[in-house]
């Protein structure tokens, strides 16, 4: 009888933990209240360096000009 | 004896014809026919075509000069009037300037002297205009760019021009 009383007891310890435990787990599956965020990523500004023909210049004029014929004739001209 | 007369005599009248070939090339007063500065001494050396010169102006001495780009959408008409003296050429420049640009913005430019550079639009709105006007000694300049209304003349160019079209008439004052 005593035996039986001890097996009863630590059968009903071990089943009370595993119960709380689930119960507690699911309590915190359910309401998670984390937000969670994309991690900021820092970017320096960023130039294209284009002509007003979205390359790099027409002959050789370089980013920023465009060749045209203009008031010095022929010549690369800023955008 | 007589070959060496005759060679110095060969040489005597080669130096006359020399003295007064170089005394004819000089710049004599009323010629004004070198005082315009073509502007493709600036571009690619072929974008403006001159037109015929015009002497004396509005019946004033002096020269005009139309230059125009070779597409036709921009003009640059340099006027030199030769006056009595220095006072009489500044004071031309303001009668020089009127009527050219409207509601244009006035600024100095290092340019001769009392050099003013005026942009806007022609009175007519049709196009954009921008007036260099300078005297030097008993000259009054103006240099007049016109072009589209969305393309003036930019002002490194009319600058140079202008200091070019300023030692030109240096020039021809001191020969």
């Amino acid at each position: 009888m005593r035996k039986f009383g001890m097996a009863l007891v630590i059968v009903a310890t071990m089943s009370g933990s595993v119960v709380t435990a689930q119960t507690a787990y699911a309590a915190q599956s359910s309401h998670d209240t984390n937000v969670y965020t994309q991690p900021a990523v820092s970017v320096a500004p960023k130039v294209d360096m284009l002509d007003c023909r979205g390359t790099t210049g027409d002959m050789g004029c370089g980013p920023g000009w465009f060749w045209r014929d203009g008031w010095r004739g022929w010549a690369c001209y800023p955008c | 004896m007589k070959n060496i007369r005759a060679m110095a005599g060969g040489i005597a009248a080669a130096a006359i014809m020399s003295m007064a070939g170089f005394g004819y090339a000089a710049a004599q007063p009323g010629d004004f026919s070198t005082l315009p500065v073509d502007p493709n001494l600036i571009t690619d050396s072929l974008a403006y075509n001159a037109a015929p010169a015009v002497y004396n102006p509005n019946g004033q001495a002096g020269i005009e000069t139309v230059y125009t780009h070779r597409d036709g959408s921009r003009t640059i008409t340099t006027t030199v009037l030769v006056l009595p003296d220095a006072q009489a050429a500044t004071a031309a420049l303001d009668g020089a300037r009127a009527g050219l640009v409207a509601n244009g913005t006035s600024q100095p430019a290092a340019v001769g002297s009392g050099g003013t550079m005026l942009t806007g639009m022609s009175p007519d709105g049709s196009k954009s205009v921008t007036v260099l006007s300078f005297a030097e000694g008993n000259t009054a300049t103006t240099i007049e760019f016109a072009g589209a209304p969305k393309d003036p003349a930019p002002s490194d160019l009319v600058l140079e021009l202008g200091r070019k079209q300023d030692t030109a008439i240096r020039d021809w004052q001191a020969s």
